[in-house]
């Protein structure tokens, strides 16, 4: 198991585009790929997931993720997040 | 008359069509074999997905791929399988319906985002209400509305229009929508725009005071709704409709005409913008560039400052998008009277007066100017970015400001970033204090564009907010007018542009004078520019001359008003 911490800096947040863009990243890897943001633990493969977890622009979340390519899946959840998620 | 919020501009004329969702009736059954049901699910699931699929596609090529974006966005949720591995384990483990199965599911998520009480997502609630329904119909054998198919003079009549009701629209027999519901960023009131389809939208109680057939007459400009209205409204408002489709018609000839006066003086026609997307009205309308950025969307509705690189992205994006034409960009210009909590301003006793906007920025050097202006020399590389420094008093200020951009290249040269080596550096004129001394500016700026709104307000001494002094805040007052000339000569004698990004750019009554007076570029609203233009083509600056030189000569804002709406109006 890997996580790391991420900053949201795109301006609407984790709303449906952006979302779906994370969504699309994590379903690439066959690891799990999570993140913690307060209490909640949600699941980045499930665009309904990650929009209940009503994240806005300015927070951090934190990514678990867990197997076989646990590493790759991890760096390219962190590089989305940097690079805007399509924003 | 009914009332409603205005959504789209225009005049609707025709017989109402109530469009129902039909009400479906959704009862919860046990089923012998949930692994058929599971079947059935999956089956109805396939069926929804190419369905909304191919409604995407369609509203992509007839309208825009931004309108088809939130139908792109219920296959993003069709195809979760946080949704439909709760939907299938609900019709498994307990042996029901899969209608059944899919109103419990969608219902909590729905709630779930009601409850979230922001407006973006109760957009997502009523997004899982339809795909709900969309799937529950394939299950059901039920047909949609088919609103593609109804005859032309149609207004539809609906409680709220779901984006999959809207995408079959066809302007050429839809001349007016009416809804109960939604606002001016609803999902159907952006749609009815897009497709110039006049609308009034959050009209209360609305359908039970119509039924089928019934003539209506709604103005999608001031949000007003008539249901079978006599002859004598009736007639007003054919009129109404008649002359908005000529001026629409009329004004539609200017675009890609140049702005030139009869007498061959040619003027830049810009616009005024606050965020990257509104670029898109910018071309629609012809603009010629972009007069004025505001800047200040980018810090607001966040917990901290913008990175360097979010900036850039923003700028870069509208230079790209303007194509070389130029795009002039205003730093920051916030203060106290403007709320950015994680910016640590405190409230100042004097706002207008105090600590903002260029004061602010060379106070914050290190964490808000040189980011930004380090954002703008890179995006400068993309296009035809100018720079512009608000509320300059002084020529310190200015000095300042370019010593950083220097600054700043040099860096830049050492990273091997590129940017544009000659990046104009200009000023708004907007306060008395840079009026007065206009013709020592001009030496070191490299244009002027005059804010007529803080000038008024500054030179007028006025509060243009406060009902009992607003007479006072007026362009045509002498002293306002005197200012505007005088900055004008300065700019035109030291050789450099002189531009006006306030609302009396787009003044009738003062369009004739900045002629006059030798403006080389008005910016304003996009919507204004093709009447700007109109109306710029049709003088003549030398015969304006005359007319200039008689405003200046009254000695109250009353006279010079009277003899310019005189003028205008013959």
């Amino acid at each position: 198991m890997v996580k790391a911490k991420a900053l949201i800096k795109n301006p609407t947040g984790l709303h449906l585009r952006p979302a779906g863009i994370l969504c699309k990243e994590a379903l690439k890897y066959k690891s799990s790929v999570n993140f913690l943001f307060g209490n909640s633990r949600n699941n980045a493969k499930s665009v309904l997931s990650v929009l209940g977890a009503c994240v806005k622009s300015g927070d951090e979340i934190e990514f678990i993720c867990e197997g076989e390519d646990e590493e790759v899946a991890l760096a390219a959840m962190l590089k989305a997040v940097a690079d805007g998620l399509g924003e | 008359m009914f009332k409603g919020t205005s959504a789209s501009a225009g005049i609707g004329i025709g017989k109402v069509a109530i469009v129902e969702d039909v009400q479906l009736v959704i009862k919860k059954e046990t089923v012998a074999n949930p692994q058929t049901e599971l079947e059935r699910f999956k089956a109805a699931l396939m069926q929804s997905i190419k369905e909304t699929g191919a409604l995407a596609a369609d509203l992509a090529t007839r309208v825009g791929e931004k309108e088809a974006e939130i139908l792109n966005g219920h296959l993003m949720l069709l195809s979760d399988p946080m949704l439909t591995g709760e939907i299938e384990s609900t019709i498994t483990n307990e042996s029901v319906n899969s209608e059944y199965a899919i109103e419990r599911t969608c219902n909590t998520y729905a709630d779930m985002f009601a409850s979230m009480g922001d407006e973006l997502m109760q957009q997502r609630a009523t997004d899982m209400r339809d795909i709900k329904t969309r799937m529950q119909k394939v299950l059901m054998g039920v047909e949609s509305v088919d609103i593609a198919s109804l005859p032309a003079g149609t207004i539809i009549v609906a409680k709220d229009l779901t984006p999959s009701m809207t995408a079959g629209i066809n302007p050429q027999n839809v001349t007016g929508i009416v809804t109960e519901l939604g606002g001016r960023t609803s999902h159907s009131a952006i749609l009815a725009r897009a497709l110039e389809i006049p609308a009034v939208v959050a009209v209360a109680d609305f359908l039970s005071h119509v039924k089928n057939g019934d003539q209506v007459v709604l103005d999608g400009s001031d949000g007003s709704v008539y249901v079978n209205p006599d002859s004598a409204v009736m007639g007003e408002y054919e009129a109404k409709r008649d002359a908005f489709l000529k001026e629409k018609k009329e004004l539609e000839q200017y675009i890609g005409k140049p702005t030139v006066t009869r007498d061959g003086v040619h003027v830049e026609l810009v616009a005024n913008i606050g965020k990257p997307e509104d670029v898109d009205k910018v071309l629609q309308y012809d603009g010629e560039g972009v007069g004025l950025f505001r800047t200040e969307f980018l810090f607001m509705d966040r917990n901290a400052i913008p990175t360097e690189d979010e900036q850039f992205e923003a700028y870069k994006k509208v230079a790209v998008a303007l194509n070389g034409k130029p795009v002039i960009i205003r730093t920051l210009d916030i203060g106290g009277d403007k709320e950015i909590p994680y910016m640590g301003l405190e409230k100042d006793e004097n706002p207008f007066l105090g600590y903002r906007a260029v004061r602010f920025c060379l106070d914050r050097k290190e964490d808000v100017y040189k980011p930004q202006l380090r954002a703008l020399l890179r995006a400068s590389a993309f296009g035809n970015i100018k720079i512009m420094v608000p509320l300059v008093t002084c020529i310190d200020e200015l000095r300042q400001v370019k010593a950083i951009i220097e600054e700043l290249k040099a860096e830049l040269d050492s990273c091997h970033v590129p940017y544009n080596k000659d990046i104009q550096v200009g000023i708004m004129v907007e306060t008395a204090a840079a009026s007065l001394i206009a013709d020592i500016f001009a030496k070191e700026a490299d244009f002027f564009s005059i804010g007529t709104n803080d000038l008024t307000q500054y030179t007028m001494s006025v509060d243009r907010g406060n009902d009992k002094v607003s007479y006072l805040y007026s362009p045509l007052n002498p002293a306002v007018l005197r200012s505007i000339k005088r900055v004008i000569s300065c700019g035109r004698e030291a050789g450099i542009m002189v531009g006006m990004c306030g609302e009396a750019a787009s003044d009738p009554m003062m369009i004739p004078l900045l002629l006059a007076f030798g403006l080389n570029e008005f910016s304003m609203s996009a919507s204004a520019i093709l009447k700007s233009r109109k109306l710029i083509t049709s003088y003549s600056t030398e015969e304006l001359q005359a007319v200039a030189d008689k405003a200046m000569s009254f000695a109250t804002e009353k006279e010079v008003a009277q003899f310019m709406k005189e003028f205008v109006e013959q």
